[in-house]
Formats: structure tokens, C-alpha cells, sequence
């Protein structure tokens, strides 16, 4: 058996986030208290309760806007930087393909994972110093029971499609192919960091759909590790750098709410 | 797809629609007035003005003709193309012939002569009559009325009038951005006549196909639930048409067409519902069905508030204060209500409406019962979707406290009705008490009342096996004559059946559940054929004359026993003429589509003298009676109403969801980015919108999805509007119907919630 994954069309996609409700349904997190927001994301970034957003873009070209809809949640790479990151080895990348935090007990709460992932796809309790970390498992628990990922089954429209990584990468070439007038020839998560689980094809270039483009396409999991394991003082420090932050701006927001 | 906007309110229906688009190559345009998740799908999106689908759609029936693109051997066969109308007939400055200085139409003229010319060249044939009315809606004209870019609109034309072709079919999506108009009949009627131009009505992958509103409205409407049809769609008596059975009889059974069964029909109904009571000697009991004195639409119903004529209102599943036109009105009636019943989930608007911002509950003397409902999984019972289709649904989970199903709280309802007459009497206690119900003394037996209405032999008790086995006579009795076969068989039910398997590849799927009439999955699929009975293309062969018979891939909308020839002129069985209509003598507002504007508008009507439907439904004199003029001046924007893919309808479960409610916590409106411009605003700046009918706050998204359309050389902007939010639940927001108005299609009432005139300022 290969490892599994998840081919997202990005131009299958209508919109309607039943896989952010499924995701927070299956594992059991708690609605968030939102605002109003012009593009209609909501929350407006991955947080702690929401592993998964649906991001909608307003795309404007001269006279003709386009309109898409776009998933995201942990990439699950295939040689996951946060797994190499994390000294304790809370991480795990199992066979069936699957990121998972596997190690909850474990965990120091240093952020280096988060620090790591170039794709700012894990979360932390901000408000926390030594915070537990949270980031889609690919509904690890549903995977080893035959069962496909939550938001997957619950897509109507077959944007998300589960399956073996090689067949899904064999079929978005093939749609590709089979459309190349609209589709961009491009399948993220291929090539980028030596390859990720979660697969992507879009007919709008990755870049104008706030993919990072930009990152390395070998595994970068050396290189990282490389740097911030010569700084130990890192792992102590960062941390409470980070909460401190957090609980100076969330004030000053909150001070600044009250003065209207 | 125009009106409707699937990939928001019919996620699942999309499936289907991306699933073609995949297999078959299928192309989908989508005509709306904002950049819509839908349109975002499409292969060709056009912008059209809110309020100006008859223009635009009148418009591709032109092209079709005057190209020669329709689809001329299903025309001449299968409608009434070839009739020749009534000499005096005329169309002049928007008006047909009859107006009358009441208001309305004397149809004399509109009816059929008898004759028919089979050439269509009969200057007064109705092909004649449409081609030259429909002249007048040429590309350019079409597109100063619609701000649709004439170079887009000729190519959706071009496209889609490609479907005229015998080999390719087209259908057509439509749902409330079609119908909610003052002309929302013509509009509908428009967009079948151009489905039947093109050859594009009762075949597989073709049709008219309303995406209904909710997911058992469709049932709602089959078993009755409008104030002017009973179960089946029989018409509500009249107290003055129809006093008596034999009068209702008479002017409600035509001579020819599968309605002149009717009476069977009624008779079957009468007898469900007063059982042995119900004899040939006494009219089945017919006196006792309330009859209709007064209009007892929507808005009439308020209005009757106001005059102390309504005294009491059972919001059941609904709640008007949020849904209803002119929703600041509505509540305003509501305070004369001595009593009000709420059905629901949650305590929705409607049960707080003594609440409600501004509402002083001191002055309100009206008495509020909440009743906790049951929700849809909470309960047994069936289904019905916009294919027609019957599903039967199990209970998944039990209702929390009090909460009970609605069938519980409907029968405790009666039963004590019932026990206040047997021990107080009444005025006219005998409906009460002759009542035949009979579904269970302690609780009441959901399975019971399916198998009434699905009907049964009143000697034996054994199900009828369809409607074609009712009888007039008293010897069956039926709850509702279409329905009749879901339930006839107590074991297996054919509601409750889940085989999905489809042996023609045309996605009839007859052992999935079962589809009313008959189990009959295409309506009018006579037309799937040619008058001999070849199929128009070899992929769509639902049926196929062999020579000696026919071979069937669905349940006949035709008399399958006699050969083609006899029933090419018949494949519209519920007409009395037999041949779909180009041409209605039976609308109230005219016999072809003609545009007019909405009642406000910021236009004049480019095409005749008569700015709105003259027969549109105008509430004057009431409270209701607020709307701003043409080419109004403090109302200089266009507004329209939608629904997000996050909320349902009124928000009354979905603003209860916390899950839902952090998708879409907060109301908006939405501009576009000039207006944004023009008005000083940037997104979640608060504004305030405003009509005639009333004003709210509301922070503004600004958006490139909404663009200003170019209208009579005019700039046109819009402010569109969802109607999701109220003062109740966990998010709350301005009343998006507080502003729109109560004015109605004749034909229907529906109310024009989707064009109407506002203003934004900055607050």
C-alpha cells in the first residue's frame, strides 16, 4: 500500500466549507466568536479550533473577476520538517501517510514545529506559554478504520478526493492533460518541499491563490534543523517571547474595542 | 441557470451539475446580476439588472426564431404553435387586448379559433403572433433594458439556442430570482417557452427545473399547503364559483386532458378525510370544505390583521417576521393578534415578536404559545425534492425535553379541537366531528397516515396500487391523488426503496424511492420522441417505437397501448388541448411574456407606455402600501436579495448553529467597488440602507463581485441584500425584508423581493 492522500480541484470547489464544519464536527472543536469579514473567510486565519479554513479569492483581471475557493490545513509532507523540528519527537509521519502530533504528552510547547512549517499550516494556543499544538491529522483516527478524512466525505461536489498519493498525482495529470486550456500545469505539493500529501490543481496560478510558491523542492528538514539546533537558548526563550506578544496586542485590541 | 444560484442554496444539487459538466462536456451559463459562487463555475457568465429576466430571456426566443435555431418538428408537434388565435387579438403599448378599467383582462380575444395552420405561416397562428411580438426584443434592446454587454448576451444566445438541435439538449435551473417579481409568472412562462422552442421539455437532461426553496417544499405544495389548491392541486372552492359539488364539478373538470378525472380525484380526498360520513347522497361531505370569499395570500392574510378579521395565526415552521415582504409591516399587523401559535426549533422572531427592537411589549396584548418542534432527523416521514422524487426518512436520533414531532403536536391538536366540540358544541361543529382520524388513539401512527394518503379501497382497506384506480363513486378514498403508489405496499413501501440502479443510463433510477405521478421520472415524455416514435437521438432513447409496440425506459406520459401516431398530438396530458402552450388564454396577465419593470425602478420601461405589470398586486390603502416611484430620486440604487451558502432561509435553526454562526457571524450588504467609491465607504464601514418601506444599519462588504451594469446609457448600481439575520439566536443582524416591498404577481401573489429602489448612506 501506498500512502495516502488528498487531491484538491481547486476548480471543483463551490464554496460551500461543509469540509470546515465536518473538520471541527469529527474532532470535536468549538466554534470561535468571528466578526464580519469583506472576503467572507471566516475566521480569517487557521487558529487553534479551525485546522482547516476555506480562503476565498477575489480574483481581478482588467474587466473580468474570478471567484475561488480554497482549502487549506496541513500539507502532510512526505518528509515533514515539523517531525525533524521537534527534539522531543511528538511528531510522527505513519504509513498510511498521515502528519500526526502523535505525542501530546510529550511536548515542551517550544513552537519550533510551527517556526518550522513554511506553510504556517500548525496551531498553537497563543495565549499560552507552553501551548499543546494542534494541526489536521488527516483524520488519522477514520484513515485506520477504512474511513476516508471527514472534510473528504463530506465535499459534494468531488473537489476533495481521497486515494493512494501516486494515483491521485497520475490522475491530476491526466485532468491536466485532458484540459490543458484551463488548467494551470502546475500540481502543488508534486515538487514543493520534496513533496506533500495533500495534492493541488487550480486553473488561477498558485501564487494569486496565496500558495507559497516560493518554497525549495527537496526536503527541507535538514536545513532547518541545522540552524535553530545551534541555538538552544531558542527553546526556552521563544516561547515566552511569543505569549508575551500575544497578550500585549490581544489588550491593546481589546482597549481599542472598548474605546467605541 | 438564471435566478438561481446552486453552488450557495443547493450545494448538493451541484454534485449533479459538476458530474455532467465532467462526463457529458456539458457547458453551464449562468445569467445573474452578481458574480455569484455559481457563476464562478460557469463556462459563460452574463450580468443582467435585477427584474428584467422576461426581456432577457424573450430575447433568446427571438434569436432562436429569427436565426431558425428552434427546434421546428417538436414545435409544430408537441405545442400549440399552429393554432389560430381570435382574429381581434392585439398586443399594443404593452397591453394585450380586453384591459378593462378594472384592471384586468377580459380574454375573449385571446382564445383559440379551432382551426390550426400545421405551415405556422397564418398571420394570426401563434407562432405568427410570438415571432412578431418577440421581434421587438432584438440583441441591442435586450441589452439597454437587461445591462447585459450585448457582445456576451449574443453569445450566450448563440450557445444556448444551440440545444435546438435534435442530437442536444439543454436545461434550465431557475429558482426564486426568476419567480419573485410582480412578474414572476412570465418569467417562468418564458423560460418553458424556450424550452419548448428548442425541443428542450420531456426528454433526459432537459426540462424546467425549479430548484425549490426548501428541501420539502415541493412536498409542502403537493399535499396542499398554499391557500389556494388542495392536495393534488385541485383548486381551494370558491364561495361564489363553487358553492355546491355539482358546481365545483362542472367549472373545475375540463372536457378533455387527464383532469377530467378530477372528480375521482376529490371524491377520493372528501372520502379520506370524512370516511363513512361521506356519501353520494350528501356530496361526500364537499360542504364541508371551508370556501374562499377574499384573497388569503401571504400579505392579504396580514393585511387582514390589520382589520381584525385575522385574530389568531399558526406560525408552523415559519417565521414571517423575518421571511415576509415589508417584514417592519408585518410585525406592526401582528400586534392586533389576540393569539399566535410558533411551531419550531428555536424561539424564532416570529414567537419574540412583542420583542422585537422598537416594539413596546406593554402595548402588545397578544398571547404567545411556543411549541418545541422536532427536527427533520428527529422524526419519521418522507421527503419530497425537486425532482419530484418521494424519500422516505427514518428517525436518527430522539428530540430533546419537550421537543415533539410535528405530526404529535398536529394530532394532540385535533384531538382536543375535537374534544371541545363533543362537549361545548359550536356553530358548525360537524367538520370537526366527522372527521375520520383514525391514526391511533394514544399516539399517532406516521405510517397510518401515509397509507391514506397514498389511498385505498374503502371496502377491503388494501392499498390502491396507483390513481388510475380511484373512482368518483365513494368505493376508494385518497388523501392525495398523486402521491397515490408511494406507500402501496405496507412491507416495502415503494418510498422507502434505496436501489440505485439504472439499466437505460439515463438516470431514471425507478427503484430509488419513488417520483410522483407513477413513478415517472421525466413529465411529458412523449416529447423524448418524434411523432413516430424515434427517439430525437439515440443516447436519449427513453422510449422507441418498435413497429408493434413500445420499447420503455420509463413510465409512459402517454397511452402506451395505442400506437405513435395516436398520441403525438396528446403528449401534454394535463392540458385539455394536448399540446404545450406558446400561447396561455389562462393568464391573468397576458397570453405571451411582454417585459415590464419592477414596481420600483430606476428606469422607465423601454418598451411600452405601461411602466410596471398593469395587473400587478398593489396592496393600496394598507399599511403595506409604501413603494417609491420610477426613476426615484431618493432611492437612486437598485436591491436585491440573497441567501449565503452558511444560513438557511431565516436563519431561525442556522443563527442557532455556533458552527454556522462562525462562517457568518455578521449581516452585510454588498456594493460594488464605484459605489464604494462614490459613497466614501471601504468594507465594514456601517451604512445605513434605506427604502420607502423602512431603513436598517448594516456594515458594508465591497466588493468586485458586484459590478454597476450599464442600463439605457445609464450606470446602474446595486446593493445586494441576504435575508438571513434577525433579532433572535446567537447572531443577530438587521431584518434584510424590513426593506423590501409587498408587491405581488397576479397569478401567484409571490411578493417582488428580488428588484426593488434603495439608498446607502455612510452612518
Amino acid at each position: 500500500m501506498g500512502q495516502y492522500g488528498v487531491l484538491v480541484d481547486i476548480t471543483k470547489c463551490i464554496g460551500c466549507r461543509g469540509c470546515q464544519v465536518a473538520c471541527k464536527n469529527w474532532n470535536d472543536l468549538p466554534a470561535t466568536k468571528t466578526t464580519f469579514t469583506a472576503s467572507r473567510t471566516n475566521p480569517p486565519q487557521m487558529n487553534f479550533n479551525n485546522v482547516t479554513l476555506v480562503n476565498f479569492h477575489t480574483i481581478e483581471k482588467g474587466d473580468k473577476v474570478q471567484w475561488r475557493a480554497v482549502k487549506m490545513q496541513c500539507f502532510h509532507c512526505l518528509e515533514p520538517i515539523c517531525f525533524e523540528a521537534c527534539f522531543v519527537h511528538a511528531y510522527k509521519k505513519t504509513p498510511e501517510g498521515a502528519v500526526v502530533y502523535f505525542n501530546p504528552e510529550i511536548c515542551t510547547g517550544c513552537r519550533y514545529c510551527q517556526l518550522a512549517c513554511p506553510f504556517l499550516n500548525i496551531q498553537l494556543k497563543w495565549d499560552e506559554v507552553f501551548s499543546r499544538v494542534r494541526k489536521c491529522d488527516m483524520c488519522y483516527d477514520r484513515l485506520v478504520r477504512g474511513l476516508k478524512p471527514a472534510c473528504v466525505a463530506t465535499c459534494p461536489t468531488g473537489a476533495l478526493k481521497f486515494g493512494e498519493r501516486d494515483a491521485l498525482l497520475k490522475e491530476a495529470r491526466e485532468r491536466i492533460a485532458k484540459n490543458p486550456d484551463k488548467y494551470v500545469d502546475h500540481i502543488f505539493g508534486e515538487k514543493e518541499v520534496g513533496g506533500t500529501s495533500w495534492l493541488y490543481i487550480s486553473d488561477v496560478p498558485f501564487e494569486e491563490l496565496g500558495f507559497r510558491t516560493d518554497v525549495m523542492h527537496e526536503s527541507i528538514p535538514k536545513y532547518t534543523w541545522k540552524y535553530i539546533s545551534k541555538a538552544p537558548i531558542l527553546a526556552v526563550g521563544l516561547p515566552i517571547l511569543f505569549a508575551a506578544f500575544y497578550v500585549y496586542t490581544k489588550r491593546r485590541a481589546e482597549n481599542e474595542d472598548g474605546g467605541h | 441557470m438564471i435566478g438561481a444560484n446552486p453552488a450557495s442554496n443547493h450545494p448538493i444539487a451541484f454534485r449533479w451539475i459538476t458530474k455532467g459538466r465532467e462526463q457529458k462536456g456539458s457547458k453551464l451559463i449562468v445569467a445573474d446580476p452578481w458574480f455569484t459562487q455559481s457563476a464562478a463555475m460557469a463556462d459563460l457568465y452574463v450580468p443582467l439588472r435585477p427584474g428584467t429576466d422576461t426581456a432577457f430571456l424573450n430575447g433568446i426566443m427571438n434569436y432562436a426564431i429569427q436565426n431558425n435555431l428552434f427546434h421546428r418538428e417538436y414545435v409544430v408537434a408537441y405545442t400549440n404553435a399552429s393554432y389560430i388565435v381570435h382574429p381581434d387579438f392585439k398586443i399594443e403599448d404593452g397591453l394585450f387586448s380586453g384591459f378593462l378599467e378594472s384592471g384586468k383582462y377580459d380574454t375573449s380575444t385571446w382564445q383559440y379559433t379551432g382551426e390550426k395552420d400545421p405551415t405556422l405561416q397564418h398571420p394570426n397562428c401563434v407562432f405568427q403572433i410570438l415571432k412578431r411580438h418577440l421581434s421587438r426584443y432584438d440583441i441591442k434592446t435586450v441589452s439597454e433594458i437587461t445591462g447585459a454587454p450585448a457582445d456576451v448576451y449574443e453569445e450566450v444566445c448563440k450557445l444556448y439556442c444551440s440545444t435546438g438541435k435534435p442530437d442536444r439538449v439543454g436545461n434550465a435551473i431557475y429558482c426564486m430570482g426568476l419567480t419573485q417579481h410582480t412578474h414572476g409568472t412570465q418569467n417562468v412562462r418564458a423560460l418553458a417557452m424556450l424550452q419548448l422552442l428548442l425541443g428542450n421539455v420531456g426528454l433526459p437532461g432537459g426540462g424546467v427545473n425549479a430548484e425549490r426553496g426548501e428541501s420539502n417544499v415541493q412536498g409542502a405544495c403537493d399535499i396542499g399547503v398554499l391557500f389556494h389548491v388542495l392536495p393534488g392541486y385541485n383548486p381551494v372552492p370558491s364561495a361564489k364559483a363553487h358553492p355546491t359539488w355539482a358546481a365545483y364539478r362542472e367549472k373545475t373538470t375540463p372536457s378533455t386532458g387527464y383532469w377530467v378525472n378530477r372528480p375521482k380525484f376529490l371524491v377520493s380526498m372528501l372520502k379520506a378525510w370524512y370516511g363513512e360520513h361521506a356519501t353520494g347522497e350528501n356530496d361526500f361531505c364537499y360542504d364541508f370544505l371551508p370556501k374562499t370569499a377574499a384573497d388569503h395570500s401571504h400579505v392579504s392574510t396580514f393585511q387582514d390583521m390589520t382589520k381584525g378579521v385575522v385574530k389568531g395565526m399558526f406560525a408552523w415552521g415559519q417565521n414571517p417576521v423575518v421571511g415576509g415582504p415589508s417584514a417592519v409591516q408585518a410585525r406592526e399587523a401582528m400586534k392586533n393578534l389576540e393569539w399566535l401559535v410558533c411551531v419550531d426549533l428555536f424561539e424564532t422572531e416570529t414567537a419574540a415578536f412583542w420583542k422585537a427592537p422598537g416594539a413596546d411589549p406593554a402595548k402588545i396584548a397578544t398571547e404567545v404559545f411556543l411549541l418545541p418542534a422536532a427536527c427533520s432527523y428527529e422524526k419519521e416521514g418522507s421527503i419530497t425534492n425537486s425532482g419530484r422524487w418521494i424519500q422516505w426518512r427514518w428517525q436518527a436520533v430522539e428530540p430533546p425535553g419537550e421537543a415533539r414531532s410535528d405530526l404529535w403536536i398536529a394530532d394532540r391538536l385535533f384531538k382536543a379541537i375535537r374534544k371541545e366540540y363533543q362537549e361545548n358544541g359550536g356553530v358548525f361543529p360537524d367538520p370537526i366531528l366527522k372527521m375520520k382520524w383514525d391514526y391511533g388513539e394514544a399516539e399517532c401512527d406516521v405510517v397510518k397516515v401515509a397509507l391514506e394518503i397514498n389511498g385505498y379501497e374503502v371496502a377491503t382497506g388494501a392499498p390502491v396500487q396507483s390513481f388510475t384506480k380511484l373512482a368518483d363513486d365513494g368505493s376508494t378514498a385518497c388523501g392525495d391523488w398523486l402521491y397515490s403508489g408511494y406507500y402501496n405496499d405496507v412491507h416495502n413501501p415503494p418510498c422507502k426503496r434505496r436501489d440505485n440502479v439504472d439499466p437505460s443510463g439515463l438516470a431514471c433510477f425507478h427503484r430509488w424511492a419513488f417520483s410522483w405521478p407513477a413513478n415517472r421520472r421525466i413529465l411529458y415524455n412523449r416529447c423524448s420522441v418524434d411523432p413516430s416514435g424515434r427517439p430525437w437521438h439515440p443516447e436519449r432513447a427513453l422510449f422507441r417505437w418498435n413497429g408493434t409496440g413500445w420499447v420503455k425506459n420509463d413510465v409512459p406520459d402517454f397511452n402506451a397501448k395505442l400506437p405513435p401516431v395516436e398520441t403525438a398530438d396528446k403528449a401534454f396530458i394535463m392540458l385539455p388541448e394536448g399540446q404545450a402552450r406558446l400561447f396561455a388564454p389562462g393568464v391573468k396577465d397576458g397570453p405571451v411574456p411582454e417585459h415590464y419593470e419592477p414596481v420600483e425602478s430606476p428606469v422607465g420601461n423601454r418598451m411600452s407606455g405601461q411602466q410596471h405589470n398593469p395587473l400587478a398586486v398593489l396592496w393600496k390603502g394598507s399599511i403595506f402600501d409604501k413603494y417609491a416611484p420610477a426613476e426615484s430620486a431618493d432611492f437612486p440604487y437598485v436591491a436585491t436579495t440573497f441567501r449565503l451558502p452558511e444560513h438557511y432561509q431565516t436563519g431561525g435553526v442556522t443563527r442557532n448553529q455556533p458552527y454556522l454562526v462562525e462562517l457568518a457571524p455578521e449581516m452585510f450588504v454588498m456594493i460594488s467597488k464605484t459605489l464604494a467609491e462614490k459613497l466614501g465607504l471601504k468594507s465594514g464601514d456601517w451604512v445605513r440602507v434605506a427604502t420607502a418601506r423602512s431603513e436598517f444599519k448594516a456594515k458594508v462588504a465591497v466588493s468586485s463581485l458586484v459590478r454597476p451594469l450599464t442600463v439605457q446609457g445609464r450606470k446602474i448600481e446595486m446593493v445586494c441584500i441576504p435575508w438571513h439575520w434577525g433579532f433572535q439566536g446567537l447572531a443577530t443582524g438587521a431584518i434584510g425584508n424590513d426593506l423590501t416591498p409587498a408587491a405581488g404577481d397576479p397569478n401567484t401573489r409571490i411578493p417582488e423581493y428580488k428588484a426593488f429602489l434603495c439608498n446607502v448612506h455612510k452612518v
